[in-house]
């Protein structure tokens, strides 16, 4: 018997594990043109699992006061054996992070592989996506320097355009009228406490779901089954994860090369009595909702027209997280065009608006 | 009404002056009424139209008010302004209880200006006191709407100086006609940059240089004084220079006076449109001129050059994470070298000049030195990571075959 034999039968004898046996030799995944979008979820599980392990090592010596965090990440970065190469995962981890939720929210809307019985793991994942939206934001910051100081006061900006409570929001976020220390300390706190325990609880409940309920199969090809037409299944361990681990090591390859030809700067220290630098825009994942806000008139049927793009951002992200009860054809397992047209023409509308305004003046 | 507004917002020391002048179609005759209602430093501290005008203020009909019996002087002109405004300003012991810093020589000075002495000889058109600081409506001279305020200073001087009409039959001590370029010089000037985009009251304008109440053209040899009361260690450094000896108008020789414009390194040659190209040869190797200021201006462009090399290495590490506060802080003392070796510029002696960039070159050689080992901290960084990617890649590779023949085996 092999170490790894002898120890599955120790704990095989103390734990009985006939049951995890079973699934994992039973368990099947559905194999089709349309599989590759399966890996997606994974690499995203992948990378949060970086920021996770990365995040918690900087902790170890970040400082979340407006006087030392800009020098804390400065040591970091200088002083800390293998501390640059920490953060620059950490750095490029959390965009990539984000992009490939982004891919990996459009696959499943574009799918339809919300629709019964699934409505609930794509409210966690949906939510998850957002939570990976509000890390990007609260982290963005916590270097404290001039470009992350600045576009946080952009963004928390937007936050005050909200009607009726904007005022109240825009309090709340910064911990004062401006974007001060108090700020520092409340993103903080967001960002390796609150959102953490949140994310870790949706993402148990996102893979528990994925897990009890099994890959979900297109429209089209569980419209044929329905009709009786077989469909090839893939075995979950070894050919499934392998398969997965090899999509795990795509992305940190991609992490490594990224962090290798292009290492994330530092920038300057935040002075809050400079002035602001030209050219301040959000992360990239905020820009199409930014540049937007820019090019909406300064009234819409007389109201602001900031405040009426806040509401439609607000708007259509309640929508999304409506979609599987509002796709009533997917519901009842028919084609749903309007949703994917919907679907393209927000994702075409998502790119657009981003490239333009990083390039936008 | 509008007069019983005048008056009662005038307060209790408005008199009949102001009542009938305000009333007065003709401007020349009204205006001062307004202007006086204004704020105006004399009336605020409790004076009146008679102060200076004499008459009697109380006295309803303008026969009795304009009395010359009655001390009424009318519109004071020339030399009775002076008086008028000395018989305050010129007394100790009245001032003392209004403004207890001011001087009180203003009008001795005045009478040490040209602007004093050509009155003196009975030219009527030279500036007095009301001239610059206004006859009525008159504010402190620390308030930014006093005309003689430092931001308004040189277009108070300009309304004369610059106008050609008014200065015609004014000449030079060279008998050449005065020039009336001053204001629009002064436009061009490094100071007066310094004053209006740089907001800095201290810049100098026209009474810095030429005096205020004595105001005169400084003397020919009192040029590197006045420029030196600003400028002190460079003209302690041209005290010692031999172009002391050769330069009549001193620093105005090589900067100018009233568009003194922004130094540059280029100004440092005797070729092409270098400073010293109406004295030295850029031709001729043997003038000895021409050798030293090619031999400062090389040294100081080739630690211009030093500077910015180790200034852009030096970033490009930090970017990449390299710790470089302390080699920032001796680019920075080398910086600062720089500006010293261009100070001892005006010794014209480039041993000097060439010692202070020696110290300069040592510093930035350790900033290179750093540098390099920076660069080699990120090459091995760099290898590290490459190795690691060739690493992952070899994964990659293996999981995809182990795949494949996972696939055939179930085929």
């Amino acid at each position: 018997m092999t170490p790894l034999q002898q120890t599955v039968a120790w704990l095989d004898e103390r734990l009985d594990l006939t049951e995890v046996r079973h699934f994992i030799s039973e368990k099947g995944v559905p194999v089709h043109a349309q599989k590759i979008w399966y890996y997606l979820g994974g690499m995203t599980l992948f990378l949060f699992c970086v920021q996770v392990c990365t995040g918690i090592l900087l902790l170890l010596y970040y400082r979340p006061s407006a006087a030392e965090a800009y020098e804390s990440v400065q040591f970091i970065v200088t002083k800390v054996e293998f501390g640059w190469l920490i953060r620059n995962i950490h750095s490029w981890s959390a965009n990539l992070l984000i992009a490939l939720a982004f891919a990996h929210f459009f696959s499943v809307f574009l799918l339809k592989s919300y629709r019964k019985p699934r409505e609930l793991t794509w409210l966690s994942g949906v939510l998850l996506l957002f939570l990976m939206l509000g890390f990007g934001f609260s982290g963005y910051l916590l270097p404290w320097n001039e470009l992350s100081f600045f576009a946080t006061k952009v963004g928390t900006g937007i936050a005050g355009a909200v009607p009726f409570a904007g005022h109240f929001l825009l309090r709340l976020l910064r911990g004062g009228d401006d974007v001060t220390g108090a700020t520092l300390s409340r993103f903080y706190g967001l960002h390796v406490a609150i959102l953490p325990a949140v994310a870790t609880a949706l993402v148990a409940a996102h893979l528990l779901l994925v897990q009890r309920q099994g890959m979900s199969v297109p429209l089209d090809l569980e419209i044929r089954i329905r009709q009786g037409e077989g469909v090839p299944q893939m075995r979950f361990f070894p050919d499934y994860i392998l398969r997965d681990v090899l999509a795990w090591y795509v992305a940190l390859a991609l992490l490594a090369a990224l962090a290798l030809f292009y290492p994330w700067e530092l920038g300057n220290k935040a002075d809050p009595f400079a002035a602001v630098p030209p050219g301040i825009r959000p992360e990239w994942y905020f820009l199409a909702m930014f540049h937007t806000l820019k090019l909406l008139p300064s009234h819409i049927a007389g109201f602001e027209g900031e405040q009426v793009g806040v509401l439609a951002f607000g708007a259509a992200a309640a929508l999304l997280v409506f979609v599987p009860f509002l796709d009533r054809h997917a519901l009842r397992g028919r084609r749903s065009p309007a949703f994917t047209v919907a679907g393209v023409l927000g994702l075409v509308y998502l790119v657009t608006l981003t490239i333009v305004g990083h390039y936008a003046k | 009404m509008l007069l019983l507004v005048l008056a009662l917002a005038a307060g209790p020391e408005m008199n009949s002056c102001v009542t009938c002048h305000a009333s007065q179609q003709d401007q020349r005759l009204a205006r001062p009424a307004a202007l006086f209602t204004q704020p105006d430093v004399h009336r605020e501290r409790g004076f009146a139209c008679v102060d200076c005008h004499g008459g009697d203020p109380s006295a309803p009909d303008k026969t009795r008010a304009h009395d010359p019996a009655l001390l009424f002087k009318g519109k004071p002109t020339g030399q009775a302004v002076v008086t008028t405004c000395a018989r305050c300003h010129s007394d100790a012991e009245l001032m003392r209880s209004y403004a207890p810093k001011q001087r009180v020589d203003q009008a001795t000075e005045y009478a040490a200006s040209i602007h004093g002495k050509r009155l003196a000889t009975g030219d009527p058109r030279v500036a007095t006191c009301v001239s610059c600081h206004g006859a009525h409506g008159v504010r402190l001279a620390s308030d930014a709407k006093s005309p003689v305020f430092p931001t308004n200073v040189a277009t108070t001087c300009g309304s004369c100086h610059a106008d050609p009409e008014r200065m015609g039959g004014y000449k030079l001590a060279d008998g050449s006609p005065l020039p009336t370029s001053q204001l629009s010089d002064y436009r061009r000037s490094v100071h007066f940059a310094a004053m209006t985009k740089g907001n800095d009251l201290s810049a100098p304008t026209c009474n810095d240089c030429h005096g205020n109440h004595g105001a005169a053209p400084p003397g020919v040899g009192a040029i590197a004084n006045v420029c030196g009361t600003c400028h002190a260690v460079f003209a302690q450094k041209f005290e010692t220079s031999v172009h002391r000896q050769i330069f009549d108008k001193g620093c105005v020789e090589c900067h100018g006076n009233h568009a003194v414009l922004k130094p540059s390194d280029a100004m440092l040659s005797a070729n092409g449109h270098g400073i010293c190209v109406p004295c030295h040869s850029g031709e001729d190797q043997s003038d000895h001129g021409n050798v030293a200021a090619e031999q400062m201006r090389g040294d100081i462009e080739g630690l211009k050059v030093r500077l910015d090399g180790a200034g852009a290495l030096l970033a490009r590490i930090k970017n990449a994470g390299i710790e470089v506060s302390d080699e920032e802080l001796a680019l920075r003392e080398a910086g600062s070298k720089l500006t010293l070796a261009r100070t001892e510029v005006h010794t014209f002696e480039p041993p000097r000049v060439a010692a202070v960039i020696a110290d300069a070159n040592g510093v930035v050689t350790h900033i290179d030195d750093a540098g390099q080992r920076g660069l080699a901290e990120l090459r091995y960084r760099r290898r590290g990571l490459s190795m690691s990617l060739g690493a992952i890649l070899l994964v990659v590779v293996a999981l995809a075959l182990k795949v494949r023949q996972i696939d055939r085996q179930r085929s």
